[in-house]
């Protein structure tokens, strides 16, 4: 069987809200199948461009930490993570990493901060922050809506040929004002979704992992018990469903 | 004291009363109506007497509790507030409480635990008297309150804002909170730190603070402790680390409830044994040896002190249920939770059971995310080698499920798994087991189960 490589991108500076929890949670789901995984970190500076990974996943962060990525990003990393995403491979991308996949950030001073431009949308600096249990509703999480947790101040605003990844049924999502929660591009899966999100969503990351492993002929996956992260899905939903 | 602000003492020991009547038990209630009535009221009680507060992420509590350990061994009487009162109304409510009638307090010292958030409008009424301000560290913790760690900075800032007369003591080790150093006014500063590493291999996961604050450049270590705590320098900049005139100079031995070091006062070396459990802990003697150095206790006095620091409610608190007890361990940010982990790791054998408890209230942190950061899987590691086969992993709280979810990813054996939301059959479960149980419990479960235990235990009374 092929080896999986899942890319931890910026793992050391977006990492706030444990949403590395989200790695282990890929992790682990492929290995209890069978599957041979490679997690790589990869942070700061240059690195080896010829490793193709499956699935690349990047964080939420602090705003102190953003001006010093945003430097990497566009010395190293920008060129080659559009033409990952333009290549189809799967980027799971949540909070400051969704909001850097975007045109731009306009700060609350009104300073246009340029970011990857990959998936067209961009986001907006606005107070309250939006702060709460989010839930949503996407056909990736099979008939349970999403369980997660939001905290965000920027509000962001989808172009055209970007879908929404969810509905809103309780919190924020990608603005407050559409009802739209995150974005679908090609392969990009981007969320405001903390909780982390797959763990306690495991049809979700069924659903990511499955996107990646058709590239290494694999069509479907086999079932695990369940039973846990089910329970917590439901008790989550049942606070703040 | 002013007429008004007596009349305010008055009127906060009528409410009190009233409440007590009521069969309420102590709430905000007197501080507010006493604020109403004077603003400055926390001021003129103050005036006669030397405030130290402690503010910081971690180990408020146990430092507080320690602090007033020392001062009161050295024969100064102290006043303090409870964890659950450290913000403006409590402290009021706490003055009040030691106030005569007429509003004076006698008391040499009062201990104050401050909120981060609160501290500035705590020290609002502290302008002209003489005030230390501690500093424990900057972590990240309930960040769905803060935002984020240099929000928690610039809280306490503002609050030293109020208060350019102060004597700070600082924890050296923290580059966050050293940095109060050069970013306030104040009278003088003391630092307090670790010039050891804890153990080799604990450089994996600095994570609260990667990059300097100055320049933002990635941080070096020369020693490190936990976190982001250690001996740290900027090459770029040159800001780093100050060399404390308090520090623990090497550590001999990590006891369930002791370690034994070796401490240096200014540049003399004592040998002495900080009675506190768990390596995070050594953090908080120190915070409290420093105001020894404050006050002017001389070198003996401090070091013998350190060998009588007592725990204080929920921090490894024993509770005689059942025929082994249980300790009882609260758990608020994953840098805390880490060092409980770690304690576990170390201590923990296969006739232990533990049981962890997780509410998403206010006061625990309404995102749980948090558990994700914390490093379940060398727990897992160490459990898989004693090869506890009787151990049972209680889970209980509003969001216990997310903590099974987390245990399981972490390599936790689930077949030994049991949630139970009930605290009264949970605790007569744990009674039964004929085991001892480690509690490690959130803020409002650690309350809650702790009401419950005193229905079928004898529990210590935390007033002082």
């Amino acid at each position: 069987m092929d080896r999986i490589k899942i890319c931890h991108l910026y793992h050391d500076v977006l990492n706030l809200y444990g949403d590395t929890g989200n790695v282990v949670s890929m992790r682990k789901r492929l290995e209890w199948r069978g599957f041979d995984v490679e997690v790589s970190d990869l942070s700061f500076g240059d690195f080896d461009k010829s490793v193709k990974y499956d699935i690349i996943f990047i964080g939420g962060g602090q705003d102190f930490e953003q001006g010093i990525l945003t430097e990497d990003l566009f010395k190293y990393k920008a060129g080659w993570l559009t033409e990952q995403i333009e290549n189809d491979t799967v980027v799971l991308a949540i909070c400051g990493g969704y909001q850097m996949l975007g045109n731009y950030y306009i700060t609350d001073k009104g300073d246009n901060i340029k970011f990857l431009g990959a998936v067209d949308f961009y986001t907006k600096a606005s107070s309250p922050r939006m702060i709460g249990n989010i839930v949503y509703s996407t056909e990736l999480n099979g008939d349970s809506p999403v369980a997660a947790f939001e905290n965000h101040s920027g509000k962001t605003y989808l172009g055209k040929g970007v879908e929404p990844l969810g509905k809103v049924i309780k919190g924020f999502g990608n603005n407050g004002e559409d009802g739209g929660e995150g974005a679908r591009y090609k392969n990009v899966f981007a969320t405001y979704g903390h909780g982390p999100l797959l763990p306690k969503n495991p049809v979700f990351c069924d659903s990511i992992l499955l996107t990646a492993l058709k590239k290494h002929g694999v069509n479907d996956l086999s079932e695990l018990d369940d039973r846990i992260e089910t329970a917590a899905l439901k008790n989550a939903l049942a606070l703040y469903g | 004291m002013g007429i008004r602000s007596a009349f305010a003492v008055m009127a906060g020991k009528l409410t009190a009363k009233m409440l007590h009547i009521m069969g309420r038990g102590a709430t905000s209630l007197p501080g507010v109506v006493m604020l109403k009535i004077c603003p400055n009221v926390l001021g003129a009680m103050a005036k006669d007497i030397k405030v130290i507060c402690v503010t910081g992420t971690n180990g408020k509590t146990t430092t507080c509790h320690a602090i007033t350990d020392i001062i009161e061994a050295n024969g100064y009487t102290a006043l303090t507030n409870s964890a659950g009162a450290n913000m403006l109304n409590g402290v009021v409510s706490c003055f009040m409480n030691a106030a005569t009638l007429t509003g004076k307090v006698k008391r040499d010292y009062a201990v104050l635990e401050c909120d981060e958030a609160s501290l500035r409008h705590i020290t609002k009424s502290f302008g002209k008297l003489d005030v230390t301000v501690v500093v424990t560290n900057v972590f990240r913790d309930q960040l769905d309150r803060y935002g984020e760690v240099l929000t928690t900075l610039d809280l306490i800032e503002q609050g030293l804002a109020h208060i350019p007369q102060v004597d700070l003591v600082l924890n050296a080790d923290c580059s966050l909170t050293s940095s109060l150093a050069f970013s306030t006014k104040h009278k003088s500063v003391t630092f307090f730190g670790v010039n050891t590493s804890f153990d080799e291999q604990s450089s994996a996961d600095i994570s609260d603070a990667v990059y300097c604050i100055k320049c933002k450049t990635k941080y070096k270590y020369r020693t490190h402790t936990f976190g982001h705590l250690g001996d740290f320098y900027c090459e770029n900049c040159g800001y780093s680390r100050v060399k404390p005139l308090i520090a623990v100079d090497e550590v001999k031995a990590f006891n369930a409830a002791s370690a034994d070091v070796l401490m240096s006062i200014e540049d003399k070396q004592y040998d002495a044994k900080i009675t506190l459990p768990g390596a995070y802990n050594i953090y908080n003697g120190l915070a409290a040896a420093a105001i020894g150095k404050v006050i002017g206790l001389d070198d003996k006095k401090i070091i013998a002190s350190m060998s009588k620091l007592t725990t204080p409610f929920g921090r490894m608190e024993h509770i005689p249920l059942g025929d082994k007890g249980v300790e009882m361990i609260l758990v608020k940010n994953p840098a805390g939770f880490n060092e409980v982990i770690s304690f576990l790791t170390a201590h923990c054998t296969a006739d232990d059971d533990i049981l962890f408890g997780l509410n998403d209230n206010s006061a625990d942190g309404t995102d749980v995310s948090w558990i994700w950061d914390v490093e379940f899987e060398k727990l897992s590691t160490r459990i898989a080698q004693i090869g506890g086969d009787k151990q049972t992993f209680f889970f209980t709280g509003k969001r216990g499920e997310d903590l099974e979810v987390r245990l399981k990813y972490a390599g936790f054996d689930t077949e030994r798994f049991t949630l139970d939301k009930d605290y009264r059959t949970l605790i007569q479960t744990l009674k039964g087991t004929g085991r001892h149980t480690y509690m490690v419990l959130s803020y409002t479960v650690m309350l809650a189960f702790r009401d419950k235990l005193g229905e079928v235990v004898e529990l210590k009374k935390y007033a002082r």
